[in-house]
């Protein structure tokens, strides 16, 4: 019985949402309406499509999670912290909660696969054990456990937002965001990365990812977040659109 | 933060001065002139500063002293009044008081007094050297600048009313600065007769203090400022070749702090190099410059570099430090403010 009530509690967790918006707006001081009355929950260990046409407010949607703009009006709640009351030196401690993959890599030209990753570990403080560890351990998850000591331009465009990927789980965080992370691979290494994606998503970890991709987002049945001129559309949260 | 991150930040900041290298060999380049030019009016403030100090010393004052000779010498012409005419004895007194020459006012009366003098002279801050000069040497120095006439006249009152130059103390002073407050102390000491001095000399020696003094600061001010904008334009630079890592630095958790601290390094060994060179090359110029003034001139009252070598060292490291980190802290925090935030290609 108490194991039941244990397994419904961690259900109960499990449900709690990681990311929360609540009638949130954002204009832009040049008086861009990029998001109007957003309300939206997203739950620990989901994972979510964000699609739309350019200029949809995909990117200030992002953008406010990671607190690198500030809404408006509403408020935002992602992994405990109140985005509205955030205070400046706390928004790091935010983003260590969560790892970024960027559509162009981002992967510093002058360090090898192995600083590449080790880099996000140094910016948390970690000791030189365990990031050699840690490094090792996202390399393998990613299968590039053999191109540790191989520069970025030695690789492919999949190889190298592979990198990027382990990068972003290194620190293990709660919450992925992939901004369109099969943008610049081709169609076989795109399905590659997001089955990887969708594997780290099994093990727990909320996965949130922009794409432009109809093939994949058809593909793989996850929930999927349409906005169009600042304002959700669609959402299939529950199996159903909204 | 650990000391794991401090080494590797530390490491990337010996790094990002290699990686940036010709960045940083062009900003030591001009940080090491602005550090020689400083240093170099350094050099000269100190220079002006020794030849004044001399001057300085050569700035005799002559305190004369009411001297006990000098009533002898002008009782003896009283007696002789008073033997031409008895009836004006009466006025002569009062004619001798109105003037203040009572004998009363003679204080000095023999060497011991004068020294004595000498000693309460000696005894104010600002004085740096007091000499006795006796009445008789004081009258062999003045027959010295006579013509025949005016010594012949002087030896006859000496030998017919005793000697006419009064005792007196030669006195030079530390701070010309000082001067008028140093006269009017000696002044106020008892037995102190006539204060001979050249204030135009005093005037011109503080005029020139003051202007070497405001020039060097002026110098200094400036080529300082120089070398900020210069160690902050090379920091600004690298900080831009390193947008993308800074960048992955945000999103990945960086703290402001953990993003300044390679640039701050950065800023810091180049402070340090130039400094090095700057002290290096100083004593090169400063030697050749001081060999051929020695040689050419004949001088060798200069300032010696060995005496400066600890100043000018601590001094080349103060502005490069705080050049270098004040420079990257600036740039940084301006940059981190206004553009660090965006590291999302969204």
């Amino acid at each position: 019985m108490e194991q039941i009530l244990n397994s419904e509690a961690s259900v109960i967790e499990n449900q709690k949402p990681i990311i929360e918006f609540r009638g949130v707006s954002k204009t832009y001081p040049t008086g861009t309406h990029a998001l109007e009355d957003v309300n939206i929950k997203i739950n620990n260990g989901e994972f979510v499509f964000v699609v739309g046409s350019s200029g949809a407010g995909k990117s200030t949607f992002m953008k406010l999670i990671m607190r690198e703009e500030k809404a408006n009006t509403g408020e935002i709640n992602v992994n405990g912290f109140n985005l509205m009351t955030i205070k400046h030196k706390e928004i790091p401690l935010l983003r260590r909660t969560m790892g970024i993959v960027f559509q162009d890599f981002r992967l510093i030209p002058t360090m090898n696969v192995f600083d590449n990753v080790a880099f996000a570990m140094h910016v948390v403080g970690a000791s030189g054990r365990n990031i050699r560890r840690e490094v090792s351990k996202a390399l393998s998850k990613v299968g590039l456990g053999n191109k540790a000591r191989s520069m970025p331009m030695q690789l492919s465009g999949g190889e190298q937002q592979r990198v990027g990927l382990a990068r972003a789980l290194v620190n293990s965080p709660d919450l992925i965001i992939a901004d369109e992370p099969t943008g610049n691979v081709d169609p076989n290494m795109s399905y590659d990365i997001v089955n990887m994606l969708t594997e780290i998503n099994k093990l727990g970890t909320t996965v949130l990812m922009v794409t432009h991709d109809h093939n994949l987002v058809r593909d793989f049945q996850h929930r999927v977040i349409m906005l169009d001129g600042g304002k959700i559309v669609a959402d299939n949260a529950g199996g159903g659109l909204q | 933060m650990s000391l794991g991150s401090v080494k590797y930040l530390i490491k990337e900041g010996f790094k990002n001065a290699w990686v940036n290298r010709l960045m940083t060999l062009a900003s030591v380049g001009v940080l090491v002139a602005c550090m020689i030019v400083i240093g170099l009016a350094l050099l000269i403030t100190e220079n002006v500063n020794k030849a004044i100090g001399n001057l300085e010393q050569q700035n005799v004052v002559m305190v004369y002293m009411k001297d006990y000779n000098w009533a002898l010498y002008s009782d003896s012409a009283k007696t002789d009044a008073t033997e031409s005419s008895t009836e004006n004895q009466a006025e002569e007194t009062e004619a001798a008081d109105k003037n203040g020459i009572k004998e009363s006012d003679y204080v000095i009366h023999n060497e011991k007094e004068a020294k004595a003098l000498c000693d309460k002279i000696g005894d104010i801050s600002n004085v740096a050297t007091v000499t006795f000069v006796s009445s008789d040497e004081g009258l062999e120095t003045a027959k010295k600048s006579m013509t025949q006439g005016q010594e012949d006249y002087f030896t006859f009152l000496n030998e017919e009313y005793g000697n006419p130059i009064s005792a007196a103390a030669k006195v030079t002073m530390k701070d010309m600065a000082l001067f008028s407050q140093t006269i009017e102390e000696i002044e106020k000491l008892e037995g102190v007769d006539v204060i001979q001095s050249q204030d135009d000399l005093a005037d011109t020696i503080n005029s020139i203090k003051k202007g070497v003094g405001v020039a060097g600061i002026w110098i200094i001010g400036i080529l300082f400022i120089i070398a900020l904008v210069i160690v902050s334009n090379t920091i600004r630079v690298t900080m831009y070749t390193r947008k993308l890592e800074i960048s992955i630095m945000k999103a990945v958790g960086a703290t402001d702090t953990f993003i300044r601290i390679p640039f701050i390094v950065e800023g810091i060994i180049m402070g340090i190099i130039s400094a090095i060179i700057a002290e290096g090359l100083l004593y090169f110029c400063y030697r050749v410059a001081t060999e051929t003034i020695i040689s050419s001139l004949g001088t060798t009252d200069i300032v010696k570099y060995s005496d400066m070598a600890w100043i000018l060292l601590l001094v080349f490291m103060g502005i490069g430090l705080f050049a270098g980190i004040v420079g990257s802290i600036i740039i940084i925090s301006k940059y981190l403010r206004k553009e660090g935030s965006e590291f999302a290609a969204i």
